[in-house]
């Protein structure tokens, strides 16, 4: 029963902390720009200043621009419940990592469908470039994924991570390092960083993911950020959790799980400081540069696989 | 000018030409020639292809009043020469129309619309006759600039459509954008048709922000007109303010040297600002953010140095008729140097921050480019002709204010991308700073102000400036009790927009944004 309730408790605490995550990179680069920046907190205002105001919505649309919301949220909401992130618990029986892929995947379907639902120019070019990126970049995440399945014998997320954390630094070798530098790359390509997107942009032209969110708004524009803020912590907390864990507690004593939350913490800002780093320090790629950046990703998730059975 | 290089160039035309040139007269730097109306296009393209002229400004005048006709008046700048060629030709009220130029000079293509527009003259061949700056539903035999249409008059609005051009093939698409934009800028229309992401075609539909500028400015006194002047686009301000005083004080007498030095700093000071809001912007569309609020903060800076200087951030209010209102105090010299040292040093760290950035380099490089052929068609200006190999800068070939004293490198690039523009405004940057430096440094003693009281009914002039976008002008005619008789106002924008639709051809949407960010061309200015 005790695991249970931390597992619930640790899910809770992805959704809770999933746009202080967003704070804190925007933060990030605000100091980087010499720039004060918005509180940490703000994106917990947005939302909820979104959360009060009413949807506009389009007569063109159809029940898929109404329902991709919850979609999205919900999506979020039970990858969340899989993921591990400062102890190796979870209700991992409902799926394994590929069941995490595919909920992704699913969110992405229908965001792009939703975008072309009410037939607005923007949000066709949005799906066009998110299928684009996404199609490239799905391999990658699978392939890395294979490579710490192969490492620990199963599928299972929580598995992958108790397995790592309990054996010790034997497993660190080209292989796990080679997948998580992949999965890092997907971490950008997935969430709309730079150079892969520009979160931060006005200029519908060149937008990849925002621009399939400009026909929503107030409530509905609400969750889709929010999924997006859980969509981006799920796959930092994954980042770790698959490929580095170590530092998660793996039994229930209360030293364990103490240190478990502060590792946690310490990674998933460590991330946002790279992320803030990345984002800070180069300008975003040329639409068709980035099929390079994400053939690399799979070039390096390939090279992960190979390594574990050529090494 | 001089009577003979008058001679040479009215000896180059072959005579049926000659013959219909009614009157030939030299006014200082100025050629007027007086032509009949069937020969107008054929002089103004011998002269414009001969003599390598550029077109400075081609307008309509309604002088029914005085000689019941309509006046058309084509100023070209001779190449080479601070000489300029003004041709006249007038035209029955009843019939106006007159042999386009068009196809002989491309440029005058948006200049013939406009004047259809605004005065109802009708260029006859002109291969897209579509109204330009007119809303969509404005009835078409309604002409405002006309002397009869009453600026208060409201017009029955008639529900109409624009066509516009079709790209047909498997796999175009259309993309319309604007004339809202979701970024706080002016409204324009673009229209892609693409195949995938390539760019195939780009029609650019502009005049949303036409407010009937040039109207409003025959009913202020000249005086007046200086605030007008400042508000045609916000950012140059002061460019736009020296033209207008310079076309008047043509007409009564210039202003005193010291406030032509110090209209040269403010002149300087403003491209400063705007350059710097410029190459800020380039960085922000790559999404590099960090170099981006680099630009920003020394843009600040800039506009914290002008109120300081003249207690107006974008210099408003400086310029008055006959001279400036604001001196700079020698106290104020000091902080002005050094605030401009820390500006040449910023700059400095800025460029290789930027040209250090390997992914900068690659979204630039390439990217939008206008080849020098087209900015010699196109007639380009500024630092956007600079930047495809156009060499020229009004402030070298007809210099104005204190410009003839100062030393100055006018910067030419010919690749014509992204990056060219943004190489040629940053070494303009480096050389606005030093001419500051020069204007400042040596000041003459004396007046700044010299009141224009009296301007004398029926005078000519013309008001040249190398504004931040590139050569502005403001020609006036005067009429009674101290008010143009007609006042046209050309930015640097409206021959430069034309070039984006070229520049984008082969590019792909997403950087499209980039090009448009790399010309910053004004609409206000534009539309008028």
């Amino acid at each position: 029963m005790a695991d249970l309730v931390l597992a619930l408790i640790q899910t809770a605490a992805l959704l809770a902390l999933a746009p202080l995550l967003t704070g804190i990179i925007r933060k990030l680069k605000a100091w980087m720009q010499s720039r004060r920046g918005p509180p940490i907190y703000q994106p917990y205002l947005d939302l909820a200043k979104l959360m009060r105001k009413g949807s506009v919505v389009s007569e063109d649309s159809s029940w898929v621009t109404t329902i991709t919301p919850y979609v999205c949220l919900i999506s979020m909401v039970v990858a969340a419940l899989l993921v591990p992130a400062f102890v190796t618990e979870s209700l991992g029986f409902l799926g394994d990592l590929i069941v995490l892929v595919y909920l992704f995947a699913m969110t992405r379907f229908f965001t792009a469908l939703a975008a072309l639902d009410a037939g607005s120019t923007f949000g066709g070019m949005g799906s066009s470039r998110e299928m684009l990126v996404s199609s490239l970049i799905e391999p990658a995440i699978l392939l890395s994924f294979f490579t710490v399945a192969l490492l620990t014998g199963t599928t299972s997320l929580v598995s992958v991570t108790s397995v790592i954390a309990t054996s010790g630094a034997s497993l660190i070798g080209p292989a796990l390092l080679l997948a998580f530098a992949a999965f890092l790359i997907a971490v950008l390509a997935e969430n709309a960083r730079v150079p892969v997107d520009n979160p931060s942009t006005h200029l519908e032209l060149t937008m990849i993911h925002e621009a399939m969110l400009l026909e929503y708004s107030g409530k509905d524009l609400a969750l889709m950020e929010y999924s997006s803020m859980v969509k981006l912590t799920l796959f930092v907390t994954i980042a770790w959790s698959a490929f580095l864990p170590w530092g998660v507690a793996t039994e229930i004593t209360a030293p364990a799980l103490a240190l478990g939350v502060i590792v946690f913490l310490a990674k998933l800002l460590t991330l946002a400081v790279v992320i803030a780093v990345i984002e800070s320090s180069m300008a975003k790629l040329r639409l068709f540069r980035l099929p390079n950046l994400l053939t690399g990703a799979f070039m390096l998730a390939f090279l992960a696989v190979m390594s574990y059975f050529v090494l | 000018m001089t009577e003979s290089r008058m001679q040479d160039i009215l000896r180059s035309m072959p005579e049926e030409l000659s013959d219909k040139i009614k009157s030939r007269r030299v006014k200082g730097n100025e050629m007027w020639l007086e032509v009949e109306l069937d020969a107008f296009a054929q002089v103004a393209a011998h002269i414009h292809n001969l003599w390598g002229a550029s077109i400075v400004t081609f307008h309509g005048v309604d002088n029914r009043i005085a000689s019941n006709d309509l006046k058309l008046v084509l100023v070209l700048a001779l190449k080479g020469e601070e000489d300029f060629a003004v041709l006249l030709t007038s035209m029955d009220p009843e019939h106006p129309s007159f042999r386009s130029l068009t196809p002989d000079i491309p440029c005058a293509d948006w200049y013939e619309r406009e004047m259809h527009d605004l005065l109802g003259m009708v260029p006859v061949g002109h291969p897209d006759p579509r109204p330009l700056v007119l809303y969509d539903d404005w009835p078409i035999e309604e002409h405002p600039l006309l002397k009869d249409f009453p600026a208060e008059k409201k017009v029955q609005r008639l529900p109409s459509s624009y066509t516009y051009h079709r790209v047909e093939g498997e796999g175009v698409f259309e993309i319309p954008v604007g004339p809202v934009h979701a970024g706080v800028i002016e409204p324009g229309h673009f229209r892609f048709s693409v195949a995938g992401e390539p760019i195939l075609n780009l029609e650019i539909r502009l005049g949303y922000a036409h407010k009937g500028t040039e109207k409003l400015f025959e009913r202020l006194t000249y005086e007046k007109g200086v605030f007008l002047a400042e508000r045609i686009s916000g950012d140059n301000s002061f460019s736009h303010s020296l033209a207008f005083c310079q076309a008047v004080e043509g007409m009564t007498h210039s202003a005193p040297e010291r406030a032509e030095h110090l209209r040269t700093a403010f002149a300087e000071l403003e491209r400063i600002h705007c350059l710097l809001g410029d190459v800020g912007g380039i960085a922000l569309d790559v999404a590099f953010n960090v170099a981006a609020q680099h630009a920003y903060i020394m843009r600040e800076r800039a506009l914290d140095l002008n109120d300081y200087l003249a207690g107006s951030r974008l210099l408003r209010g400086i310029n008055c008729l006959g001279g400036v209102r604001m001196d700079i105090p020698a106290e104020k010299l000091q902080r002005t140097l050094s605030e401009l040292i820390r500006l040449k040093l910023d700059l400095k760290e800025f460029a290789s921050l930027v040209f250090g950035t390997q992914s900068v380099l690659d979204r630039t490089e390439a990217t939008g480019a206008v080849s020098l052929v087209t900015a010699k068609d196109l007639n380009l200006v500024g630092p956007v002709a600079r930047a495809s190999g156009l060499d020229r800068d009004v402030r070298r070939d007809h210099p104005y204010a204190a410009y003839r004293h100062m030393s100055f490198r006018v910067p030419v690039r010919y690749e014509g991308d992204v990056q060219a523009r943004l190489l040629v405004k940053l070494d303009e940057l480096n050389e606005s700073i030093s001419i500051v430096e020069q204007a400042l440094g040596g000041l003459p003693s004396g007046a700044i102000l010299d009141r224009v009281v009296d301007v004398e009914e029926g005078k000519t002039s013309m008001g040249l400036v190398e504004s931040p976008r590139g050569e502005l002008v403001h020609w006036t005619i005067s009429g009674e009790s101290n008010r143009p008789l007609r006042h046209k106002v050309r930015d640097a924008s409206f021959h430069n927009w034309r070039a984006m639709e070229t520049a984008v051809l082969g590019n792909i949407v997403p950087d499209f944004p980039l090009i448009n960010k790399s010309f910053n061309l004004s609409y206000s200015g534009s539309d008028l």
